[in-house]
């Protein structure tokens, strides 16, 4: 096991945790790993000596990943541990992993950060966009004038009157009527209430100087 | 009788009711279509109705539904121009609604223009109780909407004239009862309009009793549903032969009389119990609003019908219909009188009134009652009928009127007749 890298080892340590490598990870990550769809960036400090000052470096670095990862650690040489805040991790979110050469423990664990959703912001309009949302209303209230438009000629055409009798299409000037024709020649044609209506002979007379008012 | 071939194909009616407006040309047949007589302003101040809608200022006609909103909005924005067959001379919005309802009714049935078609022959047809402004107004409004010459020649026509034309009777009394208001016309030949009598009474006075009723029995919460109240009315409401009577019947013997409806499609039942007597109200207070017992309704804040006045004459809203029909009768000549009691005609769906098998004898139709309240004022030699089809006969007997009117008899505002020649 010692022959093998610190790196290496870690890769086997967080693969038997079912974690899988991300071979894509953030220049300042040594490895990168995806557990249950959390991301997880780990960076190894490889000095033997920290100072305090190089650790909070180190740690602000870390922070870096944070907006590109869910979980965060700094793996660093158990001699180390003497020597670091543990609470300065805890109040920064960060794992710490320390390592030897027969084993990897975890001295802290990492706070689990949950992408915050992207805040939509307001695009700036562009004014192609814009022309080219006006042309597709404009092509919707066209397309839906021209609907209105065949659905009233479908029902015009349910309900155009029947061709007239060929007698008035050939009359080029206005109203053709014919004075003297029988009621009953077309009474067929009629709607029902039309049959045997005494106002029919009545209301024909109307103007014709009889049939005035009784009353009122 | 000339046959106008030109007329049997374009003529064209209008029936302007309280709640629905008929309308169609003569090649509908039986039947004309119909929709609300309403009209919705839409809010053009809305986004949505900015980003996809052209701009419409009133929507009339089957598309009125999508656009409701909520109920409060409905109480401004839709609009029923002639709830009580009359509209204001100052109100433009209502206005508005009737010339976009003739426009809409006219391009439903535009023709094309290669088979000879020059205009329509339109009869449009207003309540009795209309001024002649309104008259004028309507004649207007066709003249500006008729740029693209669809109406060639346009008439006016009282609706109780046009049920006699479409019932095919020359010499009778008509009553014709809808929502708003009940009008009696004695007609001979012409609408007698001097004998006319109108009634501030209707469909919507028996709704505000049945509302009432429905509050007594523990109902309250659904009477802010008017076509909840309706079809109440419509399930349990009941014409007595006698109040008093039906009344006194109803109480011993209140399983027999019982009035209970359950709502198609809901898990809600109205059952007046031992209250059920009191269906016979719903029907007697169309008829006869006079009786002591409504006093107590009053009483409770419930509005009495309107006085309507007509020329110098006022009538009470609450005048009985066989006070009514005697008084427009003794109006005319006293040799008419006799032949106009032989016929009277009923229509309007206020007079669509069930008896149950049960309850014949005490409870009666329209026809019944009326004859009934007739021989209450010493008349007897009655008939009594309801109109074959109480929807259509108006739009009938427009199509009718249309057909039959001389072309060259021109409108004469002395008698409310004849064409307006609007282009040709």
């Amino acid at each position: 096991m010692a022959s093998l890298s610190i790196e290496e080892r870690l890769l086997h340590y967080f693969l038997a945790m079912g974690a899988q490598q991300v071979a894509e990870k953030p220049p300042s990550a040594t490895l990168s790993f995806v557990i249950s769809d959390q991301r997880v960036n780990v960076v190894v400090a490889r000095n033997d000596v920290l100072t305090q000052s190089t650790i909070i470096e180190a740690i602000l670095g870390l922070a870096t990943l944070r907006a590109s990862s869910n979980q965060v650690y700094l793996a660093a040489p158990r001699l180390l541990g003497v020597t670091i805040d543990a609470q300065l991790f805890r109040s920064y979110g960060i794992g710490l992993l320390l390592y030897d050469d027969r084993r990897i423990d975890e001295a802290v664990a990492p706070q689990v950060v949950q992408f915050a959703q992207p805040v939509p912001t307001m695009p700036t309009q562009d004014p192609s966009t814009v022309a080219e949302i006006t042309e597709l209303k404009s092509m919707y209230l066209e397309m839906k004038s021209t609907l209105v438009r065949l659905r009233e000629e479908m029902q015009t055409l349910q309900h155009t009157p029947k061709e007239p009798p060929i007698s008035s299409i050939d009359m080029p000037q206005h109203v053709v009527i014919q004075q003297q024709p029988s009621f009953s020649e077309s009474a067929g044609q009629l709607p029902s209430f039309f049959t045997n209506n005494p106002w029919l002979d009545v209301l024909s007379k109307r103007g014709r100087g009889n049939g005035e008012p009784f009353a009122g | 009788m000339a046959l106008d071939n030109y007329r049997s194909n374009y003529t064209f009616a209008m029936d302007f009711g309280t709640s629905d407006f008929k309308y169609g040309p003569i090649s509908c047949g039986e039947t004309p279509r119909i929709v609300n007589n309403r009209g919705y302003f839409p809010d053009k101040k809305s986004v949505i109705y900015n980003a996809f809608e052209s701009a419409a200022d009133v929507v009339v006609g089957e598309d009125v539904p999508l656009y409701l909103q909520s109920t409060e909005d409905l109480s401004t924005r839709l609009v029923y121009p002639m709830r009580n067959g009359v509209i204001d001379k100052s109100d433009e919005t209502a206005w508005r609604v009737v010339s976009a309802l003739c426009q809409f009714g006219l391009k439903s049935f535009e023709p094309s223009r290669n088979n000879g078609f020059q205009g329509y022959y339109l009869v449009a047809s207003l309540s009795a109780v209309s001024p002649r402004y309104m008259y004028e107004r309507l004649i207007d409004i066709l003249r500006e909407i008729n740029s693209d010459g669809l109406v060639r020649a346009v008439t006016v026509i009282p609706q109780p004239f046009a049920v006699a034309i479409g019932h095919g009777v020359t010499t009778c009394v008509v009553i014709e009862s809808g929502h708003g208001n009940s009008q009696i016309c004695p007609i001979s030949k012409y609408p007698i309009r001097a004998a006319q009598v109108a009634l501030n009474r209707g469909g919507g006075d028996a709704n505000a009793i049945t509302s009432e009723i429905l509050k007594d029995a523990g109902y309250g919460d659904l009477t802010r549903e008017e076509s909840l109240v309706r079809r109440v009315k419509e399930n349990i409401g009941l014409v007595p032969a006698n109040l008093d009577t039906a009344i006194d019947e109803a109480k011993k013997t209140p399983r027999r009389f019982r009035a209970k409806f359950k709502v198609p499609g809901t898990r809600l039942e109205i059952d007046l119990e031992k209250d059920s007597w009191a269906r016979f109200l719903i029907g007697e207070y169309v008829f006869n609003p006079n009786h002591e017992i409504f006093e107590s309704y009053f009483g409770r804040g419930m509005s009495r019908p309107k006085d309507v006045k007509m020329g110098d004459t006022v009538f009470k809203g609450t005048l009985d219909f066989g006070d009514a029909i005697t008084t427009a009768v003794e109006k005319c000549p006293v040799e008419l009188q006799p032949m106009l009691y032989r016929e009277i005609l009923l229509s309007g769906g206020n007079f669509s009134w069930q008896v149950p098998d049960r309850l014949e004898g005490v409870a009666v139709d329209s026809p019944t009652k009326i004859k009934l309240l007739l021989r209450q004022k010493g008349i007897k030699n009655v008939s009594v009928k309801m109109t074959q089809s109480p929807q259509f006969s108006v739009w009938h007997g427009c199509i009718i009127y249309g057909f039959a009117v001389p072309d060259e008899y021109d409108w004469d505002w002395q008698r409310l007749e004849g064409w307006m020649k609007l282009s040709g």
